[in-house]
């Protein structure tokens, strides 16, 4: 049988449990704007109920405490999109620096300056204007500075490239410490977990995890394992264990001809990191795949052109009358790795252009046509230099074009993962308003009954009289 | 069902990309340019290098021609001046011709001849710009001296066969001189400073009538073959001025391409940007009614 005195334990037992949700919801309210807080809820429990007699009794109700709510699918998918997107749009920046050394010629004079495509066209057509008139000082002049122009050009863009290259280097290996804090604090993180929450969520310390896997997927391209007793693995995206349970795996760097590789214990990971996604895999994509191939495409116009002009120049005679032997324009490249860096003038004569042809007199000017056709012929790997040029323009702006487009599709795939996430773990302020009002209202039942049931007790320790307890 | 609780924050990230919007289309408007980077249009990029490319070739062989326009109009004059003093010398020669001159007015012919000769070397070593024109490849140094030590006088040529030639844009070839030796000594009767000389010698030593009558015909087989080879000359400006106008109207069609291609439509872009403008109006709007204190339930409790 029920007492009036059970009846008082079990509605201050639901006094408690509802401080205890109105505790969780004010703890809710104050992380409203906590990043990677995961919002809580009361777990409420009714408790065992008591037999007497064959009778069942309920017996109130337990707060077991706060459950925060989460989606580890929606997490995991959460940090495999972010990596993609920080590695596109780290390599989009880097991108965006590379084309501006080629920004589009509008056609103006001005405009021009400093413009490849140009330069290649000026430098060919001096030698169409010594066809006029091949002893002429100021057309050999001309000749002299479109070269030097055009050689300044490349060779600026060529610096320009490689310095941004070791900016990238330097960039990327700077990731690397940022990297092992996270690694280390994400093994502590486990030990933590796995000795106080073996079986179940644990709460804001795996909120903490969270934050900082997805600090680190922004950094390097990761997988993650859950192990047992509710720690996880991480690996790099080629297989490298980083962090095994409690104990992390610190990424190192060293210096491999010229260029920062980086290694996990003994093994160089550089290829892998390159795609594997991460601000490391922008940056290594950058600066092993889109750097490399607009210089080597610079370096094969610029040992073509010099080359070959300095074959012409070497075929004719000059204007003092040196046959087959007039010497260089450009410096003559040895190979053409490094061509475009170390592209100049070598030539400071203008008489020692040989415009005219193989034993001819100085008034001649087939050797200077056929230098002016040179840029209607495919000597740059088959193009002309203007074609080649242009291809290498068109194929640098789609790349470009085509990482942009991958960044945006990523990020969008990613604010779309972020606002389903956000959805079922953000605090939503109107929820817990109207949580707070619920609760608020059981907490005012429940003491309506606590002092009912004062009444009741006093009226039987009374015994009818209304004067000793109140 | 649950929404994002952030979604304030999402609609200013919405915001920002408005406004990055309306800062590129302010961008192409101020310079007037459609493309500002590669990535923007790459197929447009390489197109633009290819036209801009043949603008400038064009641009280029227009100047050369001027150069070259200029040469070639010397050239014809010399010649001109040419076929003149080789008409006054074949009426003294004719005038000589007919047998009523006594010898002193013969040599005095002669020495006539002799002065038109000596015109028509200084005219066949013109110069342009300090080239000598009708010296093939050798321009540097005068093509013809005439030496008085044999009888008839010898009039030789230093210059060489050498033939220069332009290209046009469009790959056509644009001779741009005739080696003087076959203009003013060719083989045969064709030799104008053969048919001088022996025209000199002819008077001033006595020769037969027979004698200078055939040599003052060679002089006008000679006359008419100069009168050739200026149409040489002749042919070559007019293929030049063919080719600078059509090289002209080809950039002035190239050039509307690349403008075309490149350049900003100023209606279309004031009117995206217009469409972005309202767009970051309504969304401030939304973003002030959605983020304001009062939306919350909270507020509504007492």
């Amino acid at each position: 049988m029920g007492t009036i005195n059970s009846a008082f334990s079990l509605i201050s037992q639901a006094l408690d449990a509802d401080q205890s949700g109105l505790s969780i919801v004010a703890n809710n309210v104050a992380n409203a704007n906590t990043t990677g807080y995961t919002r809580e809820t009361p777990n409420w429990q009714e408790n065992q109920p008591v037999d007497i007699n064959g009778v069942s009794y309920g017996a109130g109700v337990t707060e077991t405490g706060p459950t925060s709510v989460r989606d580890r699918v929606l997490d995991e998918r959460l940090v495999q999109q972010q990596q993609l997107a920080s590695a596109s749009g780290t390599r989009l920046t880097a991108l965006n620096t590379l084309q501006a050394l080629f920004t589009p010629d509008s056609g103006s004079s001005t405009s021009s300056a400093g413009d490849i495509g140009s330069d290649i066209t000026t430098f060919f057509d001096s030698f169409s204007s010594l066809e006029a008139n091949p002893s002429n000082d100021a057309l050999r002049q001309q000749v002299l500075s479109s070269a030097s122009i055009l050689a300044g050009d490349v060779s600026n863009a060529a610096a320009s490239l490689n310095s941004q290259k070791a900016a990238l280097d330097q960039e990327a290996s700077g990731v690397t410490s940022q990297v092992n804090a996270l690694t280390g604090a994400l093994a502590q993180l486990n030990q933590q977990i796995q000795s106080i929450s073996p079986d179940a969520d644990a709460g804001t310390l795996e909120d903490q995890r969270q934050q900082d896997l997805s600090q680190l997927s922004q950094l390097i391209g990761i997988n993650q394992v859950t192990t047992e007793n509710n720690g996880i693995s991480i690996t790099t995206t080629s297989g490298q264990l980083l962090v095994s349970e409690g104990s992390s795996v610190p990424l190192t760097t060293g210096s491999v001809g010229g260029v920062t590789h980086f290694f996990v214990g003994n093994t160089d990971v550089t290829a892998q990191l390159t795609n594997g996604g991460g601000e490391l895999g922008g940056y290594l994509t950058a600066r092993d795949q889109d750097i490399p191939t607009a210089l080597a495409s610079l370096d094969q116009l610029a040992y073509s052109v010099s080359t070959q002009v300095n074959k012409l120049n070497n075929a004719g005679t000059d204007l003092d009358g040196d046959n087959g032997n007039a010497g260089n324009l450009f410096s003559q490249p040895a190979q053409v790795a490094g061509s475009a860096a170390s592209m100049s003038v070598v030539m400071t004569n203008p008489n020692h252009i040989a415009a005219a042809g193989a034993g001819q007199g100085t008034g001649d000017n087939s050797n200077a046509t056929a230098m002016a056709s040179l840029a209607n012929q495919g000597i740059v790997s088959g193009q002309t230099p203007t074609d080649f040029y242009s291809n290498f323009v068109t194929t640098l702006g789609s790349t470009v074009s085509n990482v942009q487009t991958e960044n945006t599709a990523q990020n969008a795939s990613v604010t779309q993962l972020q606002t389903q996430n956000d959805a079922l773990s953000g605090v939503n302020l109107d929820d817990e308003a109207s949580s707070m009002t619920t609760l608020e209202r059981s907490y005012q039942a429940a003491s309506q009954v606590f002092t009912m049931l004062n009444t009741i007790i006093a009226s039987a320790l009374n015994l009818g009289e209304e004067t000793t307890v109140s | 069902m649950r929404v994002d609780p952030y979604f304030v924050s999402n609609l200013v990230g919405s915001l920002d990309q408005t406004q990055v919007t309306e800062q590129q289309l302010t961008a192409e408007l101020s310079s007037g340019v459609r493309v500002n980077s590669l990535s923007q249009d790459p197929v447009a990029s390489g197109e633009n290098v290819l036209l801009l490319n043949q603008i400038q070739q064009d641009d280029s062989f227009t100047q050369s021609s001027s150069l070259v326009q200029g040469q070639l109009q010397v050239a014809d004059s010399a010649l001109g001046s040419v076929v003149s003093q080789l008409t006054q010398a074949i009426s003294l020669a004719t005038s000589a011709n007919n047998g009523t001159l006594n010898q002193s007015d013969l040599t005095s012919i002669s020495n006539q001849i002799a002065g038109i000769r000596d015109e028509v070397t200084s005219l066949a070593n013109t110069n342009y710009q300090g080239q000598y024109i009708f010296a093939g490849g050798q321009t540097a140094t005068a093509p013809f001296t005439t030496s008085s030590a044999t009888t008839p006088a010898t009039t030789t040529y230093n210059g060489d066969e050498d033939v220069n030639s332009l290209q046009t844009p469009n790959g056509q070839t644009i001779q741009l001189n005739v080696p003087g030796d076959q203009i003013f000594t060719a083989s045969g009767a064709n030799s104008v400073f053969g048919a001088l000389n022996n025209l000199v010698a002819d008077y001033a030593g006595g020769a037969t009538t027979a004698v200078s009558v055939s040599d003052t015909e060679a002089l006008n087989t000679a006359l008419n073959y100069v009168s050739q080879q200026r149409v040489l000359v002749d042919n070559s400006l007019t293929r030049l001025t063919a080719s600078t106008d059509a090289v002209t109207g080809e950039q002035t069609q190239l050039t509307a391409a690349q403008s075309n291609l490149m350049q900003a439509d100023l209606p279309t872009i004031s009117t995206q940007l217009s469409l972005a403008e309202t767009q970051q109006t309504a969304l401030e709007d939304v973003i002030a009614q959605m983020g304001s204190a009062s939306n919350s339930l909270f507020s509504k409790l007492q």
